[in-house]
């Protein structure tokens, strides 16, 4: 019987006001997803903003508080948003916006904002030119860990880097504590390319993947093949909150904000020294996120979370509460995943793997989709929908509903 | 990214001693001053405790594989030449939580299983276009 890494106190939840039902997303924009293209961020943003505004039927004058991460190349932040459309209004700026764990926890902040009425009109957004920057060292994704000094010294020179290599780790965990197989992670990797081949823009839209196809491609990282690991792309996205009350006035349905939950985990992102090492601190976010909406697992419709690798997808669904912890295999075996099983739709733009890697601002743009009922891999009448947010150090869930 | 990258800043205060100890052959882990327990990274405040100081303190150098990777692609362009490497983590049999990010060495790697015993050996790091070399606490399957 292999001895569980499992232990309670090695993270913990962020406390949080209830904002559920405040706020609502009305505006959502993709940019151009794309290998190398040449393009800057504040390009891929500024793209994605147009976008949403377009349809959240807004002006740029309409827009009054403006959310980004300052991470990545320049982001768009409020003199961004001012030098690319010409205004020079005031506006609320945070730096708590973006993708990742961020593009759960945004519309928790601008709820925030919005009651206290710093802000009633709020842009997050979030762009990548990782795939023009392509260099594993230098402004791509190693590059943050290849920086810190605990890492440079006690990791590195044991070729325990990059990312790929720490989430190989705790895969193989996983299978040991779990029994989890290749061909379980290998249906997660199917799920989400079969998702991309129906979704217009996503960048794997035309390389089919079947699971013999996966099972035959090399071990790169073993026990991960390439197909386990997520993109590298050009790409960003947008999205657009205001209150519930102004939500009803703008043209699109409404998708509202009914649960935010944010988890941390007590040793950042060293991974190696994680207490509970095959969990992510989605243990910790997910239950707030839950009572905040008055929902359970078993009412989610369709779920998107951060997918930088199959594992990480799988200890999500497992940590979120979709099932029991170590059955997260036999839980995604199969066409589980899939948009039209009816189990537990997932990823259904494709996520990181397949569709784009802009870390998961198109996630929740997607999940918007599903719930406006306009997306290509449509969930009959899906009615609430998740983002599972994830940096490693922390984890979100944000649950939309729509109204 | 440091001169010698990616071999260790030997002289970084933090993890100074751990290379030191390497040298001299030995497996060296803080403990912390109020808890005693070890402290792994080898930063303050202690996670449990909050205690603020360390010391170092050796330790016998058995451990269980906690977990391993096979790498056959080079993320690191200087690790090309040594592909594939088995690399993973090692817990400590004084402290399972401290877990040693390392090379398992003189394994077949189709025969490692996690949690089996291992032993640390002391081996030169040495990286192609780097010309020093630094004495790195390796693993290697055995109870020994």
């Amino acid at each position: 019987m292999p001895s569980l890494s499992t232990v309670s106190d090695w993270g913990f939840a962020s406390e949080l006001d209830d904002v559920g039902g405040e706020v609502a997303i009305v505006g959502i924009g993709d940019a151009d997803y794309s290998k190398a293209s040449g393009r800057t961020t504040y390009e891929i943003a500024a793209q994605a903003t147009e976008r949403a505004l377009a349809d959240a039927g807004l002006t740029p004058r309409d827009i009054d508080g403006v959310m980004y991460v300052p991470f990545s190349g320049d982001q768009f932040d409020g003199r961004a948003f001012h030098a690319h459309f010409g205004t020079s209004h005031d506006l609320w700026v945070s730096d708590k916006g973006g993708g990742m764990v961020w593009a759960g926890s945004a519309p928790y902040d601008a709820a925030l904002a919005i009651r206290s009425g710093r802000a009633s009109c709020i842009l997050n957004t979030f762009s990548v030119a990782w795939a023009t920057q392509r260099s594993q060292m230098v402004g791509g994704p190693g590059h943050v860990h290849a920086e810190d000094l605990y890492k440079q010294n006690l990791e590195v020179p044991f070729g325990w880097f990059p990312q790929p290599v720490y989430f190989a780790t705790i895969a193989r965990r996983h299978m040991y504590e779990f029994g989890t197989t290749p061909e379980q992670l290998g249906a997660i990797a199917v799920a989400c390319r079969r998702h991309a081949s129906l979704t217009p823009g996503a960048v794997m839209r035309d390389k089919p993947l079947t699971l013999a196809d996966y099972l035959r491609s090399p071990l790169i990282a073993d026990p991960f093949r390439k197909e386990d690991c997520c993109l590298i792309s050009d790409g960003g996205a947008a999205y657009i909150m205001t209150s519930l009350e102004r939500a009803r006035d703008l043209r699109q349905p409404i998708v509202a904000v009914l649960g935010v939950g944010v988890g941390n985990s007590r040793t950042g992102a060293y991974w190696s020294q994680q207490g509970a090492f095959t969990s992510t601190p989605q243990v910790f976010a997910a239950p707030g996120a839950f009572t905040m909406a008055g929902i359970r697992p078993a009412d989610v419709d369709v779920l998107a979370c951060y997918d930088p690798f199959t594992i990480v997808s799988l200890m999500q669904i497992e940590d979120m509460g979709f099932c029991r912890k170590g059955e997260g295999g036999s839980f995604v075996a199969g066409d589980a995943l899939h948009f039209d099983a009816g189990t537990l739709p997932y990823n259904t733009h494709g996520g990181m793997l397949s569709h784009a890697y802009v870390l998961g601002i198109a996630h929740v743009v997607e999940i918007v989709r599903q719930l406006r009922h306009r997306a290509a891999a449509q969930v009959p009448d899906a009615a609430i929908g998740i983002y599972g947010g994830y940096t490693g150090p922390q984890a979100s869930t944000l649950i939309l509903g729509r109204h | 990214m440091h001169a010698d990258f990616p071999l260790p800043d030997v002289s970084w205060e933090p993890t100074r001693e751990f290379w030191a100890g390497a040298a001299r052959g030995e497996l060296r882990i803080p403990r912390c001053d109020a808890c005693a327990r070890y402290v792994w990274y080898p930063e303050t405040p202690c996670r449990r405790c909050g205690g603020t100081r360390l010391t170092w303190s050796t330790v016998g150098g058995r451990g269980r594989l906690f977990s391993w990777v096979v790498v056959h692609y080079a993320w690191i362009p200087q690790l090309s030449d040594r592909l594939p490497f088995v690399t993973g983590l090692v817990a400590l049999d004084e402290d399972p939580a401290v877990r040693l990010a390392t090379y398992v060495v003189d394994c077949v790697p189709d025969r490692l299983r996690c949690d089996l015993p291992v032993r640390v050996v002391f081996r030169p790091l040495r990286f192609p276009g780097v010309a020093r070399e630094v004495v790195a606490p390796l693993f290697a399957p055995g109870e020994a």
